[in-house]
């Protein structure tokens, strides 16, 4: 008589139904080699921070650190990436909301325009501030009128940092609200809520997480930013400034301090956002957190 | 001599969706329930969103309560979305994936004094034990209560439900079909279903209304307009299977409904058919087959017992309504 199988048999004989041997080899041989090459990228990103803590020493980082006012350009450099950070979000929350809901007229253009400061060099960028807001420019000149100098001035810092950071804010915006259901909101609406009541409930706590990132990238961006800010503001001194100006002085011991610095004033903001995010998400697609 | 009240619910609409314009003219009293019944793309659910001020109208109104919510009239302020009073359970399903259950329901319910009402609707929903459950971990069928009950739990006085139960187990649905009914009517609310299911049409509504290509067709009794189609298109969307030629005019056609056949010649009760059997096929506990006429004409019927392939059959068609061509 003939039976079916149990279930253990075709354990212990380590046959799986459907996966023919040589395609098992090849799936773990894939697996392996995925795996493989995650590590190297992994190693290589990670490489450079490495690098720094190994030729850190204690005593470099007192002598670099230490004397007063050595941290000036650290607090200078957090002001002006918060005060543009602000400007980011005021300005860039609306328009890449409307971007994401369509209701925008032109908005492949506008979305040009947005990526426009990605795609040129931030130095070519830092040129054309002189003209656009320099006292030779007409925007300087108006602004003049209101006290401000559009170089080598704090606000210049601001304004440097500002382009060359809020594109990665207003895409990551961009790109969160367009992942939230416009039907969703509908739902809100239809339930009693005032469109701005819908934004506050819905739509801004199921686009947290992806606007987290944004604002994360384009924080880190802003207190990196060099390019643009060496044209238009070399002075105040912001800490990428700083590490430039310290490895042409003293070379690379004298500059490695003050990497440390903006990389642990710049990074927990990103880290902690990118853990949140990721919890987050995770929450609202219906999974356990990581 | 006072002036008419108006009636609850009035719509006379045209819109245009990508491939049809869609028109419906109808109008709901306080309780009435109405189904749209009609194929997929056939324009349901553009009623449904027009209603809830999701759809612009091309031409045309509606009124809830004699308040314009849609259109143009001169004088008259259109009401927003959130004032209109109405609630939509919409097909695919949305919810705050963000938020509990208990949250979803009560999203809508402004007052404290009706949070009572959401946990009665949670213990009637069978969702109590889901209460803290975020909504992104539902499957479909409980995700559609969620959806259902956060309408419910509203305040509304035209309830516009999208295929709510399609997900929901068969054994469940007669309960919620009960409290969407019973909660409806204690409101003093109308409601409108849209369906391709049939018999759910018919267990809902009082009156079903025909869709087909944006037009609906004809609006009647949840029987009658099954027994009574004016039209051989409206026939062959209620499931009649099949059109013999009638003896009363050139263009009149019998329909033949397949559950509305008796296998023998009773003239006194319909239609009698004679034909040879084209195939037969199992259908569920009975059999389905199809017959040919002596015109060529195709029907398919349903029957207790199988009836050979090839033989000569005669059955009779209870009382077939005439349809033209």
């Amino acid at each position: 008589m003939r039976t079916t199988a149990p279930a253990g048999n075709l354990a212990s004989t380590g046959v799986v139904p459907g996966f023919p041997a040589t395609g098992r080899v090849a799936a773990r041989a894939s697996t392996y080699l995925a795996l493989a090459a995650a590590l190297v990228i992994w190693l290589a990103l990670l490489g450079p921070f490495a690098v720094l803590i190994q030729h850190l020493s204690f005593h470099s980082i007192r002598a670099a650190l230490g004397p007063p006012g050595a941290l000036g350009p650290l607090w200078i450099s957090l002001g002006a990436s918060a005060i543009a950070l602000g400007a980011m979000m005021l300005f860039g929350t609306p328009l890449a909301y409307l971007l994401a809901r369509g209701r925008l007229p032109l908005a492949r253009l506008v979305e040009l325009g947005i990526m426009l400061p990605l795609m040129m060099p931030p130095l070519v960028i830092g040129l054309l501030l002189i003209f656009l807001i320099g006292p030779e420019g007409t925007l300087g000149n108006l602004l003049a009128d209101i006290h401000l100098t559009g170089v080598n001035t704090f606000f210049a810092l601001v304004v440097a940092e500002f382009y060359e950071a809020a594109p990665f804010f207003v895409l990551g915006a961009y790109a969160a609200f367009a992942s939230v259901d416009p039907r969703i909101e509908q739902d809100a609406t239809l339930l009693g809520d005032r469109p701005l009541q819908a934004f506050w409930r819905i739509t801004l706590p199921l686009a947290a997480p992806g606007l987290a990132t944004g604002l994360a990238t384009a924080w880190a961006r802003a207190m990196g930013a060099f390019g643009a800010v060496i044209i238009v503001a070399y002075y105040p001194r912001g800490l990428p400034n700083q590490i430039f100006i310290a490895f042409q002085e003293y070379g690379l011991t004298g500059a490695l301090p003050f990497a440390l610095l903006l990389v642990v004033a710049a990074l927990p903001l990103p880290v902690l956002a990118y853990l949140w995010s990721a919890r987050n998400r995770a929450r609202v697609a219906g999974v356990e957190a990581p | 001599m006072s002036a008419a009240s108006p009636r609850l619910l009035e719509v006379d609409l045209e819109v245009d969706r990508r491939q049809v314009s869609v028109e419906a003219c109808f109008s709901l009293e306080a309780g009435d329930r109405l189904a749209i019944f009609g194929t997929s793309g056939a324009g349901k659910t553009t009623i449904l969103e027009s209603i809830a001020g999701l759809t612009h109208l091309r031409r045309g109104t509606i009124r809830v309560e004699g308040h314009l919510v849609a259109g143009k009239v001169k004088g008259e302020p259109v009401l927003e979305p959130r004032h209109r009073q109405v609630a939509l359970v919409r097909q695919p399903t949305t919810l705050f994936p963000h938020l509990t259950v208990e949250q979803n329901v009560g999203y809508g319910v402004r007052q404290s004094s009706a949070r009572r009402r959401v946990a009665e609707l949670l213990e009637r929903l069978g969702l109590t034990v889901l209460a803290r459950a975020r909504g992104a971990t539902l499957s479909g069928g409980q995700r559609q209560r969620v959806a259902l009950g956060r309408a419910l739990a509203s305040s509304f006085r035209v309830l516009l439900l999208d295929e709510p139960l399609s997900a929901v187990d068969v054994a469940a649905r007669e309960a919620l079909r009960l409290l969407t009914i019973e909660t409806s009517v204690a409101r003093g609310a109308a409601g409108i279903l849209v369906t391709h299911d049939l018999t759910e049409a018919q267990a809902y509504s009082d009156r079903i209304g025909i869709i087909d290509s944006g037009q609906l067709l004809q609006v009647g009794g949840s029987l009658e307009v099954v027994l009574s189609p004016t039209s051989r298109r409206v026939a062959e969307l209620v499931g009649y299977g099949g059109f013999v030629r009638s003896q009363a005019g050139a263009d009149r056609w019998h329909a033949i409904h397949p559950d509305r056949v008796l296998p023998s010649a009773l003239p006194e009760r319909g239609v009698v058919l004679t034909g040879s059997v084209l195939s037969t096929r199992p259908y569920g506990a009975r059999y389905e087959c199809t017959v040919a006429d002596r015109s060529g004409e195709q029907f398919t019927i349903h029957l207790d017992e199988p009836l050979e392939v090839g033989v000569e059959c005669t059955v009779t068609a209870i009382d077939p309504p005439l349809v033209g061509a």
